[in-house]
Parts: structure tokens; C-alpha cells; sequence
């Protein structure tokens, strides 16, 4: 009998570190092998506790305390369960995984990420054993038959990318694998979670690209704010180097490399590869004009080619299956499966990989279980802030690249954001772009100034001050920054504001307009009263109130003074009586 | 690849409109923008300030061709703009410029412009005022032949025939008009278009024609009994005393107007030996058009003021002036301009005793004899301020003749030299569609200059009412050179200093951008000094990069770099560490590089 704790940064953060000393202490001396494996996935339900015998999953506990130790272990030593019922996953939650097809994240949450000897046992290194045996060109073929396209965001075609990178020349015959592990889109965590759960596949497909083009050299760019990720990756190519996956004549063949990481400090623009590439140079992270693209001219001026985790992974997995099998999956633009990362208002958030062709409805609803509460869907932000929403109507839009990009969305790393009727479209507009004009890079004016401009006039839109040209001056301004600006960061800072301009324009024509939010969000825009029916005079409120807005005798009505209420929302929060209402 | 399709060109413009809105600088200090003529004040006055006084001159005559006599006339919009107001007080650039033009004038080598190789080309300007005559230069200067028509005997018009002696000698504006004609201008005087020479004959013997003929016409006052002998037009009134004539003007003479007209008319009216001149004015003092200083001089003279009233009546006997019946009013409701309206105040009338009336409200045109021009209500040539064309082909106009009606004599000259500038383009056949010129302008205020140190401005001294009022000399002493310099160096320099060369400032114009098109947050004008001889203004700086490339790649020192992300972006001294500044060697490469005015190098 074994026990697996989930133990990625989710798991942990969760408590799933404490859970397993407890765990540790209760089976002492008992046979039963306490073990931790990555993330599988289901964040809503962490800490997550797998119980195995053998290699067959018995159990699956989750929401565990520390406290619920001792009867797990003493359940697993007995054989039954009975006791640990209340833990076990509900049967409906359990359609959160049997509804996915998992290719990239095939061994996330099933395999120990710190153990090589996990991974082989999964068939691991087989696919880069098996390519050192065929000619370079047959590997990028067999990509080619797949249909694999970059996972990252733009959907380039993978074998394309390998096949410039194979025959640009290099003067000193040097050319560079990069993968692109920056992942800074705020709500997206899927590159993470294959790194820290199953970083071989991540290192066998790195090594399977740079057999393929012909490079010695190979860099992990990763941010610095995932440290666990980094752990596993150090230890990962450690075991690698002592296993001879990575080295001089791997597998005896005519084929060395090294794999080296790099921490990159955080700024969003870095995900970009000509940026990110300049980042590894040790220049500021600052985009450069394409061409050249880095395939002619990237690191150090050689041929580079940069893919994204999940590109990586989903390779050894190709090898095995085959290009054609991958390629079977999937729609006739897009191949293969796409991981998500769901969060927002859905009842099942986490990791989700689906085949492409799958509707957004069938991952939001079937997966993710539908909406929280008794609230109604509004939006769903795809591909975050380079990314748009989509709205109801559009729900049923199979997950492809082409049909996805049609709704003004885009497919982009995986960020899937859902929003409920209580979300403000114009906030959350202003809050995507907030963050791409903080972390534009500065070279370019349109991307500048242009967000810049753009962010002060969605914020005296949601601050009740837009002016009636407001809305037209934020069109002219988007696609002045999508055509003017250098790199993606720039071209599709504008896609949340055109996105919801043109699928919720009645919401701003409301805030500029009528003054008024709907979605009751905008706090300038709102107003505090207090009911003279429900007050009892309890004086709590005006205690309360951090600016002394609210007068009023004891056992009276009390009254907010509406120009010096901040709209903090402290006297509703306070009342005892629900007395406090937001107009 | 195309770098003119309008995909391009619309980035572009954004791009430049974008820019704008976040650089944060003067172009121009404020007396060269207010300034209608746009002389380069702040680059005159630091020449007259080295005592440079021909250098001065030929920047000053790059817009006025006459500054020893505007120098003396003008109501200097530069001086009410000054920001040294925010300190203690403006500098006095009017006498500036004519303390420069008399140093010129009368040295042994004065200015003289270059004139261009002859064009071929004959313009024939019609009327020798400030407008006619600032075009006639300008299109000389150019190469083009230019014949000036006046029908009054000597060029000058109104500078001549309307200002009084006391303001304005006429040796002076002769002695500049002098200078103009040696770059051989032909000036025909005693000729009236329309009637010695039909406007048809003008038009068909010259390639291009300029209107300029002013507003010599008084307005007719309205009231019963302008007929009678004794009442002048103020324009008339001044023709006549500037020609030597003294017109027949009794003890008592009221003058109604409250403009700077009326002004030199009660002056000139004392000066023509009338004991009591009472000037008429329907609002207050604070309403009165005239400059402070010409109401205050007056009072000195011993004109007396009424205020809050207006002519209902002259009376007159056997024919002549007798008397004038006033109307009192009183101060109504502001009108949209801000300024308060007067109402009469029912039934109330008061009559004072008058041997003449000089009726000094205002000017027209005299259109007689040029027939088939599209008039303003008020009876002005319809011109396109910004080229000066009218709706007839080759004509243009300027002055008081065209759009506004009568102005002030700058005024006259800005529009002239903007005619002569549109008819030297349409005599090369080069397009006429000139935009308006655009300016990046800071916002400041008195504490911007709070740490100034202050120094009182030059007074200018004026010769004793009780002597002044007995004759035409000139009423103002001049400065000493000493006064002239130390006042000149008070300039606190408020234009760019790269201007002239500056790249965006062009392509702003060249693309003709909007530049209130978007507003917001702009970097603040500050100025440090990191780099060896090396003044960075971060307002004006628009991280091009040029001087990180070149210090990198060129000086191979690299000391500049990028920092921060998105709207915060500057450039920096790389890591703000001293000792990396200290690498400077002050090879000035990053400031000559420089597209704007961010990098200023300090001798």
C-alpha cells in the first residue's frame, strides 16, 4: 500500500506539506510507503491524498487535514476504506478528470516529479531513445504529421519552426534550444504545474527538439517567482546527467547537449522570445523587430528556436503515439489536446486538457461544472490579458485555433477566466490592461503611451467620469496599438477592450452615459443608503465609518453624508440589520 | 517596403499625436507664441544682452522688417505673456527691440538682407502700411520684383499718417522704410488703384496681386448732427495733424472712442493747442481697449475722462458744433467674452460744450474701386488666415483690410508676412494648404519660479507732461546701453533651446497632427544633471534611445540604459551608481544625437 500526497505549489499552499509529516508519523513502522507526487489538477478540491496498491489507484481523498492522518493510515493498513468515506471524492467531481484527455499532462498528479525512476517506468526517455535512432528530418516529419502548434499562444506550426532552425547555418556551427517557461499571464498556471509535477517530459522533449535541429546548448527560461518548479528542475536534470539523458553521446549516439536554466525576473514582456532571448543575453528584456525571427538570428546570434512547456511535453508523447495518431485528435486546424487553466467563478476550477474541437460550453459546464451559486454566466476570458472574452452566445465555439480567434479571443497559452453576471466588463477591461500597460517595456510610443492613454480613460469610465467621444477615442486608440506596436505584447494589449467593446458595449455606453454600473462594481459610481425602515439607530455604522460620513442620534435613522462617503463599504458590511444599500 | 502608404501614415500621426501628448516643453517661450508675428524674441534678446545689437536685428527683421518703429508703437502681447511676471516683472522687450534697431540704424554697417537670385516674378502689393510693406520685403527677399502702390504721398501708412509724431518720429520710419527700399522695392506713391490705375490693370500686368490698403475710413458715430461742421473722424483728425495740418479744433474738443485711436487723438488734440479734451466712453476704464499706460499718459497730459457715456446728440449752431448731448449709462450683464456690457440708464442725458468732436469708434475699409471681392459683414475682404488668399485667383490680402478689420500694427505685419510666404508659393506653383503651426507648451505657474532671484525691470522714462504736451517730439528717453543689457539678461530663456532643429517638432508639423487629441499624465519638466556637461530634461525626452545606441555602440561606453516598465520607461544612467557617471569623458555625442531638446550640452 502507498500513499500520494499532491504536492505541487497549489497542494502545498493548501497544507499538503504539514499533511504529509502527519502522515509520515502516523505510518511509522507500518508498511506503508508514504510518497508525493506533482499536481493532478483539481485545485477546488486540494490537499489532494492518493491511496495505491500497487500501481492501481484504490483511493482518492481529498480536502484532507493534517487532523485526518491517523484514520487514513490506519484505513490503508486495514484495506478498508469505510472510515474515510467523508473524503472520498464525490462521484460528480470525479467527471472533472474522466472528461478530459490528458497527453501533456499525461503523468501530473500520478508520478513522484522528483523520482526518474517514476518517469521511466511510464515509458519515460523511451521517445528519446527511439528518435536518436532515426535521422533528424524523419523527427521533424514526424512533428509535422501531427500537427502540433505552439502551445503558447500563437499557434505557429512546431516542425516549421524546428525545420528553419535545422537549416539556418551558424558561423561557429552553434545553435541554441530555448524553451519559454515565462509564464506571466495573470490566472495561468499550466507550464508550472507540468514542471513541477512531471519535468522530464519537459527535458526528453527539449532534448528531442535539439536533436532535431541540431543544437548542443539548451536553456529552460523560467521565472523566478516559481521556485518549486526550479527545484524540480534542477533535481530533474541531475538525474537526467547521471542517467545519460543529458550529455555527451546520449544513448550512444552522435548526439550531445546540455540543459541549462535561467531565472528570469518577472517581467511579463520576457514571455515574448525575441525579449525573452535578449533577457538570456543579459540585456534588458526588450523586444526586437522580426525578421530576422530567432530561427535565422536569435541567442548569441545563431539559430535558435524557443517553444513553450507544454509544446515540450506534449513531443515524447508524439514520438511514441506517433504524428498520425496525435493528429487524429483534435480538429482539421488544430491537432492534439489544449491545456487550460480554468479558474473564476466555476464550481471545479484547475488543469484541464481537452482534444481541441472541444466547446468552451462543454469545458465550462461539463468540467468545470458550471457556475458558482446561483449566478448567471456573463463572460470568459480566453488567452488573458493578450487574450478576449467571449459571451454566451459564442459558448458553443470549438477550442481551435481558427474559431477561436474569429470571436476576437484568442486561443493563447490557456488562461481560462470565468466570469459571472456580477463582473463589470469595463473593469474588467481596465483590469487586463492595467497590466499589459505596467508591463509594457517602454520601446514602443503606441504601447507606451497608447495603453497608458487608454487606462486613464477606462479609469474615469469606471470612476463615472467617461465623456460621451471617450468610447470612440478607445477604439481609435486599440487599433492604433495593434497596428503600430512591435511585438505581441503591444499588438494585443488591446483585445480585452475590443473584445468587450464589442460584445458589451451597452456596459460602457451605461458607465459613460447613465453613470452607473450594473454590476454594482464601480465603487465611484455608487451610492450607500441607509433604509429608514430596517435602521434601528444602533449607531454601529457611524462608528464604524472611517470618514465620519454617517451622523445620527442613538435609536434614530441614520444618514451617510454622500460627499464624504468613500464608498468603502464598511457601514453595510457592519450593519446588523441589512439596513445598508447600494444604489 | 513602403514607409507613404496611408496605413503608414496613419501610424505615424498617432504616433507623433502620442508622443505629444507626454513631451513636456516649451517650443517657444510665450512672448514669441503671442507674439502674432512669432518673432523670436528670446533669441534677440540674448544677442542685444552680449551686445550683439546687428545680430539682434537680423533675427528681429526674420519677421518685422520695421523694428525701430514697431520698437516704439507696439502693444506687446510678448511683454503681457512674459513669465518673468511669475518672478516681479516682465521684461521691457518692445523698447528692447527699439533700443536694438536704433544701435542698428545708426551704425556705420547696418543690416542688410541677402536678397534670393531674381525670380521673374512681379507681385504688385497695394498699400505702403505695415502689412504691405512686411510683404513687399518678405516676397523681395525671395527674388520676386515688387512694386508697392500707395495713394498717399509717403509709404508708412497708418504708422505714418495714424500715429502721432510724439510715439513714432517720422525720421525714424523713414530711415527703416529707407532701408527697405534699397533692396530695391519699387514704391509708387500718390497712386490710387481703382482710380489712377484700374485694380484690372494691377492684376493682369503682376503674377500675383497683395491687398493691403488698411481701413482708412472713421465709422460713422450715428447720432444727429455728425454732419456739422467741427466733427472729424479720428483717423481723419490724425491724417491731417501727421500731415501738417492742423485742423480747425477750437478750445473744447470731446473725442468719443476709448482705443488706443482715441488716445492718440485727445494727445495729439492738446498737442494742437485745445485747452479742455474730454474723452467720451460708453463702459469703464476697465473695458477701454487702449493700453493702461496711453490712458495714464493722457491723464498726465490733461485729458479728462467720462466714463459711461454715449453721444445722443451733437448740437450745433449756425452750422458748426456747439455742444454734445451724452447719454448715461450704466454697467449691464457680461457678454460671452466676459466683458461687461453698458445699457443707457432711461431719461438720463447730460450736455457738455464742445467746438469739435472727434469721433474715434472704429475704421472700415475703403473699397471703392476694387470690385469682386467677398466681404465680411462688416465689409472686410474675406481671407484665409492661414495663406491669404481671397476668392479672387492670384489676389491675396492682408491688414486691416481683410477678415477682422483694423488691428494692431503687428498684427498687420504677421499677416503680411504670411501672404508674402503663401504668394511665394504659388508664384514656384507649390501647394497653398498651409496648416497652423504646432507647438508643444508647458503650463506653469508663479511657484514654477519661486526659487527665481528677482531683479526690478528697467524703467523706461518719459520726458515731463508740462514739456511733452507743448510739441510732436518724442515723448520716451530711450535706454542706455547699460540698461538695455542688464534688461535683456533678465530673459529667464523659456524656449527650447534645440527648436530650430528639433525632429519631432517637425514631423508634428509635417504630419500635421492634432495635438489635443489625446490628453492625460505627462512626465514632469525637470532637469538634472548626471552626465559631464550634460543638462537632461526627462519632460522632453521621447525614449528614443538614440543616446543609448550611440553611448553603447559608438562610444562603446554604454553608460545609458532603459529602465523601468511601461509609462514609468526612462532613461537613465545605468543603475543610478556615480561611479558608472563618472565614466563619462563628456564626448557630448548622446546630446548631438539628441532629437530633441533632452539633452542639453552646458558650456
Amino acid at each position: 500500500m502507498r500513499i500520494a500526497i499532491g504536492e505541487g505549489s497549489c497542494g502545498i499552499a493548501a497544507g499538503a506539506k504539514k499533511l504529509e509529516e502527519a502522515l509520515i508519523k502516523s505510518a511509522e513502522g507500518k508498511n506503508i510507503g508514504i510518497g508525493i507526487t506533482g499536481c493532478v489538477g483539481m485545485c477546488f478540491l486540494e490537499p489532494i491524498v492518493d491511496i495505491y496498491e500497487d500501481k492501481k489507484l484504490l483511493k482518492r481523498l481529498v480536502k484532507v487535514k493534517e487532523s485526518d492522518a491517523e484514520r487514513i493510515v490506519s484505513a490503508a493498513e486495514k484495506g478498508d476504506f469505510s472510515s474515510v468515506s467523508d473524503l472520498e471524492i464525490k462521484e460528480e467531481d470525479s467527471e472533472f478528470l474522466e472528461l478530459q484527455k490528458r497527453i501533456a499532462l499525461k503523468n501530473c498528479g500520478k508520478i513522484n516529479p522528483e523520482s526518474i525512476e517514476d518517469y521511466i517506468a511510464e515509458g519515460g526517455y523511451e521517445s528519446l531513445k527511439k528518435v536518436l535512432g532515426i535521422p533528424p528530418e524523419k523527427v521533424i516529419d514526424e512533428i509535422k504529421l501531427s500537427g502540433l502548434a505552439g502551445r503558447g499562444g500563437a499557434g505557429f506550426p512546431t516542425w516549421l519552426k524546428w525545420d528553419l532552425a535545422r537549416k539556418n547555418k551558424s558561423e561557429n556551427g552553434r545553435k541554441y534550444l530555448i524553451c519559454n517557461a515565462d509564464e506571466g499571464d495573470p490566472g495561468a498556471f499550466m507550464d508550472r504545474a507540468i514542471i513541477e509535477s512531471d519535468p522530464h517530459s519537459l527535458i526528453e522533449g527539449m532534448l528531442i527538439a535539439a536533436y532535431a535541429i541540431g543544437a548542443y546548448e539548451a536553456f529552460v527560461y523560467v521565472r523566478a517567482e516559481y521556485p518549486l518548479a526550479v527545484k524540480h528542475l534542477e533535481k530533474a536534470i541531475e538525474q537526467a546527467k547521471k542517467s545519460g539523458f543529458i550529455g555527451e553521446n546520449i544513448f550512444g549516439a552522435d548526439f550531445s547537449c546540455d540543459i541549462k536554466i535561467k531565472t528570469g525576473a518577472g517581467a511579463f514582456v520576457c514571455g515574448e522570445e525575441t525579449a525573452l532571448i535578449a533577457s538570456l543575453e543579459g540585456e534588458r528584456g526588450m523586444p526586437k523587430l522580426k525578421p530576422p525571427f530567432p530561427a535565422e538570428s536569435g541567442y548569441k546570434g545563431a539559430p535558435s528556436n524557443i517553444n513553450n512547456v507544454e509544446t515540450f511535453a506534449n513531443v515524447p508523447r508524439i514520438i511514441k503515439m506517433g504524428g498520425k495518431a496525435f493528429s487524429e485528435i483534435g480538429t482539421e486546424n488544430s491537432k492534439g489536446t489544449k491545456v487550460f487553466a480554468l479558474t473564476g467563478k466555476v464550481k471545479r476550477s484547475g488543469l484541464v486538457e481537452v482534444p481541441m474541437g472541444t466547446t468552451l460550453r462543454e469545458v465550462i459546464y461539463k468540467i468545470g461544472g458550471g457556475i458558482k451559486g446561483e449566478k448567471k454566466f456573463k463572460a470568459v476570458q480566453l488567452g488573458g490579458p493578450s487574450g478576449g472574452c467571449i459571451p454566451e452566445n459564442l459558448l458553443d465555439t470549438p477550442i481551435d485555433y481558427k474559431e477561436l480567434s474569429k470571436t476576437g479571443a484568442i486561443m493563447g497559452s490557456g488562461g481560462m477566466v470565468v466570469m459571472d453576471e456580477s463582473a463589470c466588463m469595463v473593469g474588467m477591461a481596465k483590469f487586463f490592461l492595467d497590466f499589459t500597460a505596467e508591463e509594457s517595456c517602454g520601446k514602443c510610443v503606441h504601447c507606451r503611451i497608447g495603453t497608458k492613454r487608454m487606462q486613464e480613460i477606462l479609469t474615469a469610465i469606471t470612476e463615472g467620469k467617461g465623456k460621451p467621444e471617450d468610447i470612440e477615442t478607445l477604439e481609435e486608440l486599440c487599433d492604433a496599438v495593434k497596428e503600430g506596436a512591435l511585438c505581441g505584447l503591444g499588438q494585443t494589449a488591446p483585445n480585452p477592450v475590443l473584445t468587450t467593446l464589442r460584445y458589451f458595449r451597452n456596459e460602457y455606453e451605461e458607465h459613460v452615459f447613465e453613470h452607473r454600473c450594473a454590476a454594482k462594481e464601480c465603487s465611484a459610481m455608487l451610492s450607500y443608503v441607509i433604509s429608514a425602515e430596517k435602521c434601528r439607530g444602533c449607531t454601529l455604522c457611524a462608528k464604524k465609518c472611517p470618514v465620519s460620513a454617517i451622523s445620527g442620534e442613538v435609536k434614530k435613522t441614520h444618514i451617510i453624508d454622500k460627499n464624504l462617503c468613500i464608498r468603502c463599504g464598511a457601514c453595510s458590511k457592519v450593519c446588523p440589520f441589512g439596513a445598508v444599500s447600494i444604489e | 517596403m513602403l514607409t507613404d502608404s496611408d496605413r503608414v501614415k496613419k501610424a505615424r500621426k498617432i504616433a507623433l499625436e502620442l508622443i505629444m501628448s507626454d513631451h513636456e516643453g516649451d517650443c517657444a517661450g510665450p512672448c514669441s507664441l503671442n507674439c502674432p508675428a512669432h518673432t523670436d524674441v528670446q533669441g534677440y534678446l540674448k544677442q542685444i544682452a552680449d551686445g550683439n545689437y546687428r545680430a539682434a536685428v537680423e533675427i528681429i527683421k526674420e519677421k518685422i522688417p520695421l523694428p525701430a518703429s514697431i520698437g516704439r508703437i507696439c502693444p506687446h502681447p510678448c511683454e503681457s505673456n512674459c513669465r518673468r511676471r511669475f518672478v516681479e516683472e516682465p521684461l521691457s522687450i518692445v523698447y528692447l527691440k527699439a533700443f536694438a534697431a536704433d544701435k542698428d540704424l545708426s551704425s556705420e554697417n547696418p543690416f542688410k538682407p541677402e536678397v534670393l537670385p531674381e525670380t521673374g516674378k512681379k507681385v504688385a502689393v497695394i498699400g505702403g502700411g505695415p502689412a504691405g510693406i512686411a510683404a513687399a520685403y518678405r516676397l523681395r527677399l525671395s527674388g520676386h520684383s515688387v512694386t508697392v502702390f500707395d495713394s498717399m504721398p509717403e509709404m508708412g501708412g497708418m504708422l505714418r499718417y495714424g500715429i502721432p509724431e510724439y510715439r513714432l518720429p517720422k525720421a525714424i520710419l523713414e530711415k527703416e522704410i529707407s532701408a527697405a527700399k534699397s533692396l530695391e522695392i519699387v514704391f509708387k506713391n500718390s497712386v490710387r488703384i481703382g482710380k489712377d490705375i484700374p485694380f484690372d490693370e494691377i492684376r493682369k500686368k503682376h503674377d500675383a496681386v497683395l491687398l493691403a490698403i488698411g481701413a482708412w475710413k472713421s465709422r460713422k458715430i450715428g447720432c444727429p448732427g455728425e454732419e456739422l461742421a467741427g466733427v472729424f473722424g479720428g483717423i481723419d483728425f490724425l491724417r491731417e495733424v501727421n500731415s501738417g495740418n492742423i485742423p480747425e479744433i477750437g478750445k473744447k474738443v470731446a473725442v468719443i472712442g476709448g482705443g488706443n485711436t482715441a488716445m492718440d487723438a485727445s494727445r495729439a488734440a492738446i498737442r494742437c493747442g485745445a485747452e479742455e479734451v474730454c474723452v467720451i466712453y460708453r463702459r469703464t476704464r476697465e473695458e477701454a481697449p487702449a493700453e493702461d499706460i496711453e490712458i495714464a499718459e493722457a491723464i498726465e497730459e490733461g485729458v479728462s475722462f467720462r466714463f459711461l457715456r454715449d453721444p445722443a446728440e451733437i448740437i450745433g449752431e449756425n452750422g458748426k458744433v456747439k455742444a454734445i448731448k451724452l447719454r448715461v449709462m450704466e454697467q449691464g450683464k457680461s457678454d460671452s467674452s466676459g466683458r461687461k456690457t453698458s445699457v443707457p440708464v432711461e431719461g438720463k442725458f447730460e450736455i457738455i460744450e464742445a467746438d469739435s468732436v472727434i469721433s474715434a469708434i472704429g475704421q472700415q475699409s475703403n473699397l471703392f474701386g476694387f470690385e469682386g471681392f467677398e466681404l465680411t459683414k462688416s465689409g472686410n475682404v474675406i481671407t484665409d488666415t492661414l495663406n491669404g488668399t481671397t476668392n479672387l485667383e492670384g489676389v491675396f490680402a492682408a491688414g486691416d483690410v481683410s477678415n477682422k478689420g483694423a488691428s494692431i500694427a503687428i498684427d498687420a505685419i504677421a499677416e503680411g508676412n504670411a501672404a508674402a510666404k503663401a504668394i511665394d508659393a504659388y508664384l514656384l506653383g507649390m501647394p497653398l494648404d498651409f496648416a497652423k503651426p504646432v507647438y508643444s507648451k508647458r503650463k506653469v505657474s508663479e511657484k514654477d519660479f519661486s526659487g527665481k532671484e528677482k531683479i526690478p525691470r528697467a524703467k523706461m522714462t518719459f520726458k515731463p507732461a508740462e514739456e511733452r504736451k507743448t510739441n510732436f517730439d518724442e515723448v520716451i528717453n530711450g535706454f542706455s546701453e547699460e540698461e538695455a543689457r542688464a534688461e535683456a539678461k533678465r530673459c529667464l530663456e523659456c524656449g527650447c533651446h534645440d527648436y530650430k532643429d528639433c525632429r519631432l517638432i517637425r514631423y508634428a508639423n509635417e504630419n500635421r497632427i492634432n495635438t489635443g487629441k489625446f490628453s492625460g499624465v505627462k512626465h514632469n519638466s525637470f532637469t538634472e544633471r548626471k552626465l559631464l556637461s550634460i543638462e537632461r530634461d526627462m519632460g522632453k525626452c521621447m525614449l528614443c534611445g538614440l543616446c543609448v545606441r550611440i553611448c553603447e555602440e559608438k562610444i562603446g561606453k554604454g553608460l545609458l540604459g532603459f529602465s523601468g516598465r511601461g509609462f514609468r520607461t526612462a532613461i537613465k544612467p545605468e543603475f543610478l551608481k556615480s561611479e558608472d557617471i563618472s565614466g563619462c569623458a563628456g564626448c557630448l555625442e548622446c546630446a548631438k544625437i539628441c532629437p530633441t531638446g533632452a539633452l542639453k550640452i552646458i558650456k
